[in-house]
């Protein structure tokens, strides 16, 4: 492909990015408090609850363990709903159109969501570190490689939240996808307990689950241990950045969603 | 300027066939009314240069770029308003002509911002919210947001359904202005004496085919041999009287007024085999056929 038609209008690309980043900082009790006051919940509840029992890594403060997941799971919602409330709600107000009528390559448009849902996801996850830090302290292993296992985290599913979002044509049907496929697999990915220490077939879940590398890696570069080998887990993360960026484009340039056959 | 050759679209939910086979070549500083019932495939043709529907068979040339294979050249030189009055209900007037503007690769375009924005009455209003626009101003602020990137073309799919006719004139005569500065301009509506105000060009479709497509002097000209006259009388009339005027297609209107379609030349003939019956009228009045009768004609025909 021409360069060219790859980065074609510089100016373009940003005022995109910069309008997904604009729409949920203009509501941002909505995008980013009310995330972090869940998360803030989860800590007291769950870090109450279980801190006494043996669900964490053996030798790990709970409150450590914890914290990690909270971030991971905070970027992974947030960055979800960025792109795909974006492109629904657009859908909704019929507006989508639009989309087709900017001179801005089809790699910009979709590198402006997907950025867009990325800068949630991360400050949602840097805003969780930061409030516990009040409860937990301040200390981070690995710093560097902790916002890189947020950013690689909400990339992903920011590239999933746009694929829901060109491929679903209502709220309810995003709703759907949070309530019954995401939630459940945030939940069975180590966010809140190791999985190894699940009964039977449950534990084997971690091996088609994509959160479970993102979680480890994320708390990896926290605590400076994980549940299973920290390589496999970036191998199996870089996997999954470039096969969602591929599959979001792929959709994207077929035109699903916003196009008419 | 834009050049639409063997355009063909066949949706493929229910297979509906919406284009057959369209050319139609519009030429620099045209205003062009692209008219027909619903349906008729003015809209997908509209969709298919704006690139919101791809076409099944043809070629588009926008400019002299091809949509195909230059279509982000394309953008910069076409400027769309939609039917639909979608919004984005987050941002001010301010806030979406600005962000409008960067799309298109646009850094500062305040001063132009703030002339359309003064053109198309909405200076006051644009720190509102778009969710809190009336329809008319929303309409008019999607000029202006199709507007902000000077495009050479400016195509507006019913830009003026559900606006009050104070408001519809002041349209008018801003897309006067327009064309008049030199841009193309390419229209769809429902109101046809919009089309017979503003347009130098008339496109008829229906069913997916052109089936005329004419400067308007031309058209007028061509179904101006045929006029209607109404012959009033003083009493009243039965249609069984004028059995002799049946090439004419006689009409009572009421009851007292005779109406009859009849070419140029044959109205001498007429007013003689009138005077002939000896039947003696008060007034007679020749109208000429309006844009709307033609189009009605060509349409039932």
């Amino acid at each position: 492909m021409n360069k060219s038609l790859i980065f074609y209008n510089r100016i373009g690309f940003i005022t995109l990015l910069t309008r997904e980043i604009h729409r949920f900082m203009k509501v941002p009790v909505q995008t980013v408090l009310a995330p972090l006051i869940s998360n803030m919940l989860y800590l007291a509840i769950f870090g109450g609850m279980l801190q006494t029992r043996q669900v964490g890594i053996d030798g790990v403060n709970y409150l450590h363990f914890l914290v990690p997941g909270l971030a991971t799971m905070g970027a992974i919602f947030a960055s979800f709903q960025n792109p795909a409330f974006s492109i629904i709600s657009q859908k909704f107000q019929n507006t989508i159109q639009d989309l087709n009528s900017y001179p801005i390559s089809n790699i910009e448009k979709i590198l402006a969501f997907i950025f867009g849902g990325m800068f949630r996801g991360v400050l949602v996850g840097l805003l969780t570190y930061a409030a516990t830090m009040f409860f937990v302290g301040y200390e981070i292993e690995y710093p560097l490689f902790f916002l890189l296992g947020l950013t690689a985290t909400s990339f992903v599913f920011a590239s999933i939240g746009l694929i829901a979002g060109l491929v679903l044509d209502n709220f309810e049907k995003m709703n759907f996808v949070l309530a019954i496929i995401i939630t459940p697999l945030t939940y069975l990915g180590g966010v809140f307990f190791e999985v190894s220490k699940l009964p039977g077939l449950l534990s084997s879940i971690k091996y088609i689950n994509p959160i479970y590398p993102l979680v480890n890696i994320t708390r990896y570069a926290y605590i400076g241990v994980c549940e299973g080998n920290i390589y496999i887990h970036i191998f199996i993360t870089t996997a999954l950045v470039i096969s969602s960026f591929l599959i979001a484009a792929y959709i994207f340039k077929k035109g699903i969603g916003i196009k008419t056959m | 300027m834009l050049s639409i050759i063997n355009v063909s679209k066949t949706y493929q939910r229910g297979n509906k066939e919406a284009l057959k086979n369209i050319n139609l070549d519009i030429r620099e500083g045209e205003f062009t009314a692209l008219l027909g019932q619903n349906g008729a495939g003015k809209s997908t043709l509209i969709n298919v240069l704006a690139g919101n529907v791809k076409k099944t068979e043809g070629v588009v040339k926008i400019g002299g770029y091809n949509l195909d294979k230059n279509e982000l050249e394309t953008k910069k030189i076409i400027g769309i308003v939609p039917q639909d009055t979608g919004y984005d209900f987050v941002f001010t007037i301010d806030e979406a002509l600005k962000k409008q503007s960067g799309y298109f690769g646009i850094k500062n375009n305040k001063e132009y911002i703030d002339e359309l924005l003064e053109a198309l009455y909405l200076t006051e209003k644009r720190s509102a919210r778009l969710r809190d626009l009336s329809g008319g101003m929303r309409r008019r602020f999607l000029i202006a947001k199709a507007l902000v990137h000077k495009p050479k073309i400016l195509i507006l799919d019913e830009p003026t359904a559900g606006v009050d006719i104070e408001m519809r004139h002041t349209l008018y005569e801003f897309l006067i202005k327009l064309h008049q500065s030199g841009t193309t301009i390419i229209l769809t509506t429902h109101y046809i004496e919009e089309a017979e105000k503003l347009c130098n060009r008339i496109v008829i479709i229906d069913g997916g085919r052109i089936i005329a497509d004419e400067p308007k002097k031309e058209l007028m000209e061509t179904f101006s041999k045929e006029v209607i006259i109404e012959v009033q009388f003083d009493y009243e009339l039965k249609l069984a009287d004028f059995e002799f005027l049946q090439e004419y297609q006689p009409k009572i209107e009421e009851k007292t007024n005779l109406k009859l379609k009849v070419l140029k030349k044959d109205l001498s003939k007429v007013l003689q085999k009138l005077s002939q019956k000896n039947m003696e009228f008060t007034n007679l009045v020749v109208e000429k056929p309006k844009l709307e009768d033609i189009y009605l004609n060509i349409i039932n025909h």
